[in-house]
């Protein structure tokens, strides 16, 4: 119960800390989205129910902090983790490049489903923006996945008393 | 639970994709209207959102300031050279322009006399108590020679006694061992200038019966053929008439300012010459 109180005030830490801390590293260029890291990690490494709501509450919390439709990124990272979760039924889901590769392609499918989401709804071209934002946001993201998905080992650990991962999923 | 536990993560997934469809749908369809639950986050990530605009702004500050400090360091020390520069360059302009106007004296002293003189720069002082001379930079290799009159800008410095190729010491009036020719120029008492060291010179030989007042101007005499006739040496600082004596005690101050002496001007007379 103790993670669902935890949750909400750590999951918007996050994400304000990602949207304005994280931004100034790359001078407000590239968005570092900590938070999709963390969706596709507890897509990995989390049972459903828990994983689950974390990515519900990081996406509505984005939408929040993003501005934009609200339930846009909530059911990006709510497909993510899914999608995560059967990968990780799948293949064996520790590898570094597996986990590199996996948010290279999460980011640049969710900059590509915004893209569209905006030109089928709004009819706003952004497409352009796969390029110059979404890809270099892509790059960036896989290569820091790594040492976020150690991040988050840890404090998952230190959570359940230094095991890493408990045995949850069903 | 009311899914079997093998349906339970489609349940969920189901669960959830449906809220996050609704809700898109819903904010579509009300794009303007800002949602409670949306407005309760807007509001909670205010203040970490202030805060940390504030705390970046405070750290962007101090970054600036430190910037600034550096190059306000390097402008400081930039300026403080500038200013050496500047304050070396204007002192030796100030002591060209002092040089040029005691030079200027010098010649105009050196016109009015018409005879040859020789400019000679002071090199060094003597001053003690006993010995009041001066070393000039110039000697028997520039025609100098003992006896001859050294002048200052304001008068009678001295007279060579002794004389090397580049190097002369002069004696000045105020050494104890200088006498002088003089005559007070108010009304014409003849008498004979004698150091006295830091005290100056005083004026021997003057009778009581003449009348003489402080501030009176001292001048050479011309007679005993060393100094010619109608130099300043000094002025009447002092007069004393009650001494036992014939003679009147007249202290004299020099008209000179022997610290202060950086240039000299040597009257050089052919031998036997006239002055």
């Amino acid at each position: 119960m103790i993670y669902y109180f935890l949750l909400l005030p750590l999951v918007l830490l996050l994400v304000v800390f990602q949207k304005s801390v994280l931004d100034l590293f790359f001078f407000g260029r590239i968005g570092v989205e900590i938070s999709l890291i963390l969706v596709i990690y507890a897509g990995f490494r989390m049972d459903t129910i828990r994983g689950a709501v974390l990515s519900f509450i990081v996406g509505f919390f984005m939408d929040c902090m993003m501005g934009s439709v609200s339930g846009l990124y909530t059911l990006l990272y709510v497909c993510i983790f899914f999608v995560s979760a059967l990968v990780s039924l799948k293949v064996y889901a520790e590898g570094v490049i597996l986990i590199m590769t996996f948010t290279f392609l999460c980011a640049l499918s969710q900059g590509l489903f915004i893209v569209l989401f905006y030109k089928i709804i709004y009819d706003v071209n952004m497409f352009r923006n796969i390029i110059w934002v979404f890809l270099p946001q892509a790059l960036v993201l896989s290569i820091l996945s790594p040492v976020f998905f150690k991040m988050f080992d840890v404090f998952k650990g230190s959570l359940n008393d230094g095991n890493p991962r408990p045995a949850k999923r069903s | 639970m009311m899914f079997p536990k093998k349906y339970q993560s489609i349940a969920v997934a189901s669960l959830l994709i449906l809220m996050a469809l609704v809700m898109i749908s819903y904010n579509i369809k009300l794009f303007s209207h800002t949602g409670f639950l949306r407005k309760l986050v807007l509001e909670a990530t205010t203040p970490l959102v202030s805060l940390k605009n504030k705390s970046l702004k405070v750290l962007q500050e101090n970054w600036n300031h430190y910037i600034f400090l550096i190059g306000l360091e390097e402008e400081n020390k930039r300026l403080r050279k500038e200013n050496a520069l500047l304050s070396n360059q204007r002192v030796q302009y100030q002591e060209n322009y002092l040089e040029a106007v005691r030079l200027q004296r010098i010649l105009e002293l050196k016109e009015q006399l018409d005879v040859t003189a020789v400019a000679a720069e002071v090199i060094d002082r003597d001053q003690s108590s006993v010995i009041k001379t001066l070393l000039i930079k110039k000697g028997t290799s520039q025609g100098l020679r003992v006896g001859l009159p050294v002048l200052a800008d304001r008068g009678i410095a001295g007279r060579i006694t002794e004389c090397s190729w580049h190097v002369s010491r002069v004696m000045l009036i105020t050494d104890e061992n200088s006498n002088v020719d003089a005559l007070i120029q108010g009304n014409r008492a003849h008498g004979i200038l004698q150091g006295s060291g830091s005290e100056g010179c005083h004026l021997k030989y003057i009778t009581k019966t003449e009348e003489v007042k402080v501030g009176d101007t001292v001048i050479s005499s011309g007679i005993g053929g060393i100094f010619p006739k109608g130099i300043v040496l000094g002025i009447v600082k002092s007069v004393d008439k009650m001494d036992g004596g014939l003679f009147q005690k007249i202290g004299v101050s020099p008209s000179v300012n022997f610290d202060k002496l950086e240039e000299v001007l040597v009257l050089v007379f052919n031998s036997g010459e006239g002055k």
